[in-house]
């Protein structure tokens, strides 16, 4: 019984841990998704154009790997801009969003992966850093840094973007713009421009997330596929366009999986995330913070 | 400084629908012109050829903002606004799922109305007290009246020196109407702003206007040089108002 207690607050705690990280690679989706109604299911291929930025970065440059990624994000913002300008020259402008704008990215998430294995190859690599490896010893619990680091990293991304959106003219334009593009162009801002930034943004938090997945687990390039499902998920369960919401989702489905994992055994975890995105859409269709 | 609003000989439609034909009309420094004509007859269509919305086919569009004049035609609409030409639209075009005050500060999004933004929004919240009580509600669970008041108050957020308003008087109760027109009045004299203000409901609309032109059929069938002249003119009861 005491032993079931203590595995039971380690699954909590660790599951947090995880959930924070989950934020750090679903913020991007938040954005593209959950605010400009674009499905960019090439997102986590660019999550690991991050991993193997900061994979590079530790490897060869010997630097540490958040801040490897950090030098590239000005690259990783103007290749969002660019993708997005592509995207909407070929389908947004002629009208064309859905299914080929699917497709779209659907083509853009091959390109990427195949890109990826021609690179790197199908191995698996990994970072070095001081916080790879070692706890954090807060007496009740031990927390591994290697959870902690990208759980942090997950939570300063998430607020700084919030701040940014709440209180920034772009940052309020963003949030706006699917609801209304005609009346945006009213306010003085060109929608186009608006979007081409937060996709900007939005790879730039992928390659943050690539960072933050190298640091947790040994990656290879198809790994991304893992976390399409679950980043969608996230998005939707906390109510497209709230990145509070978002949070709460991400932390809740952290906990859930790691509780299933801990005393059903890990294979049983997916389904119970899926589970409950459905119980909670059935119950609160625009989600958990959803306006 | 002086702002004023010349349409000349204008054309335009929708592909090969022909709505505007040869519209020519004016609203000089200061004054309130209203643009009166029953539904169908092409008010939204020039209003939306004034904000580039809809490309006319011939003619100019020449805005004087504060002495510099600037032909609209041929401009994206965020430039038009970017100049100081505010519009609001028929249907109010709010952001449903953002806030009062997120709308609100949206409208300042143009670079000269941010260094007046606290001012503005001051002024907004004075004359539209029930949007400072509801400054948290999404703009999209308000009610038709409030929602209206909020559309005026957020084109008015970028500071323009030039106000297009369509059918303010749509879809609200008769009481309602009147408050909606009085507001207009008083926005227009404490911004001192030049407005054109397309309706159907012509008394309301010829309480607070200077002048007003009708339009049938996309053209100027009438111009009332003064409030008067439109009350009394025999044509208008006849084609207009139908008595
Ligand atoms: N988007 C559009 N496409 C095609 N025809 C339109 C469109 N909008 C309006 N029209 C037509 O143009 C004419 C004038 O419409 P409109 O300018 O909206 O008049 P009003 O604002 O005076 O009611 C109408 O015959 C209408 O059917
Ligand atoms: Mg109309």
């Amino acid at each position: 019984m005491e032993a079931d207690a203590s595995l039971l607050i380690s699954a909590v705690v660790s599951g947090l841990l995880l959930g924070g990280f989950y934020a750090a690679v679903s913020v991007g989706v938040a954005i593209s998704f959950g605010m400009l109604d674009i499905v960019n299911i090439a997102h986590p291929a660019f999550i690991l154009l991050g991993s193997y930025v900061a994979f590079i970065g530790n490897t060869v440059f010997g630097i540490d790997p958040i801040l490897s990624v950090m030098i590239t994000l000005p690259a990783f913002y103007l290749l969002g801009m660019l993708a997005y300008q592509v995207y909407y020259v070929a389908f947004e402008r002629r009208d064309d969003q859905s299914l080929r704008g699917l497709s779209f990215f659907f083509g853009l998430l091959f390109i990427a992966e195949v890109g990826l294995i021609l690179v790197f190859g199908v191995d698996y690599r990994s970072v070095q850093a001081w916080y790879v490896s070692g706890n954090l010893n807060l007496g009740v619990v031990e927390l591994p840094w290697r959870l902690l680091v990208p759980f942090l990293l997950g939570l300063a991304m998430v607020g700084a973007l919030q701040i940014f959106l709440a209180r920034t003219f772009i940052g309020r334009a963003i949030q706006a713009v699917a609801q209304d593009q005609q009346a945006l162009r009213l306010m003085a801002a060109d929608p186009t421009k608006i979007k081409r930034i937060a996709f900007g943004l939005s790879f730039a938090t992928a390659a943050l997330g690539g960072a933050a997945m190298i640091i947790i687990q040994p990656i290879e390039p198809s790994i991304g596929r893992e976390y399409i499902g679950r980043i969608f998920a996230i998005c939707v369960l906390g109510g497209l366009g709230s990145f509070p919401g978002m949070v709460i989702a991400a932390l809740t489905l952290g906990v859930v999986e790691n509780i299933t994992a801990t005393f059903f055994g890990p294979s049983w975890a997916p389904a119970v995330s899926f589970g409950v995105l459905l119980i909670t859409l059935a119950v609160r269709p625009s989600g958990i913070l959803g306006r | 400084m002086a702002s004023s609003l010349t349409l000349s000989n204008i054309v335009a439609g929708y592909g090969a629908v022909r709505v505007l034909d040869d519209v020519s009309l004016s609203v000089g420094a200061g004054e309130t012109v209203a643009l009166l004509g029953t539904n169908g007859n092409g008010k939204s269509t020039l209003m939306k050829s004034i904000m580039g919305m809809v490309r006319p086919a011939a003619g100019t569009i020449t805005a004087t903002i504060d002495g510099t004049s600037h032909e609209l035609v041929g401009r994206s609409t965020e430039e038009i606004v970017d100049l100081g030409v505010g519009f609001v639209p028929e249907g109010r075009r709010l952001f449903p799922k953002l806030t009062v005050t997120e709308n609100l500060l949206l409208g300042a999004f143009r670079p000269t109305a941010r260094s007046a933004i606290a001012k503005n929004l001051d002024f907004c919240f004075e004359t539209f007290p029930r949007l400072k009580e509801r400054s948290n509600q999404l703009a999209g669970s308000m009610s038709g009246g409030e929602q209206q008041m909020l559309a005026l108050a957020r084109a008015l957020m970028s500071a323009p020196r030039i106000l297009l308003i369509d059918e303010p008087s749509v879809g609200l109760a008769p009481l309602l109407v009147q408050r909606t027109i009085d507001k207009i009045k008083e926005l227009k004299d404490g911004f001192n702003l030049t407005v054109l203000m397309a309706e159907q409901n012509f008394t309301q609309a010829v309480r607070i206007a200077d002048r007003g032109y009708v339009i049938v059929h996309g053209k100027i069938a009438f111009t009332g040089e003064s409030a008067e002249a439109l009350n009394n003119n025999d044509l208008i009861r006849e084609f207009y108002l139908g008595a």
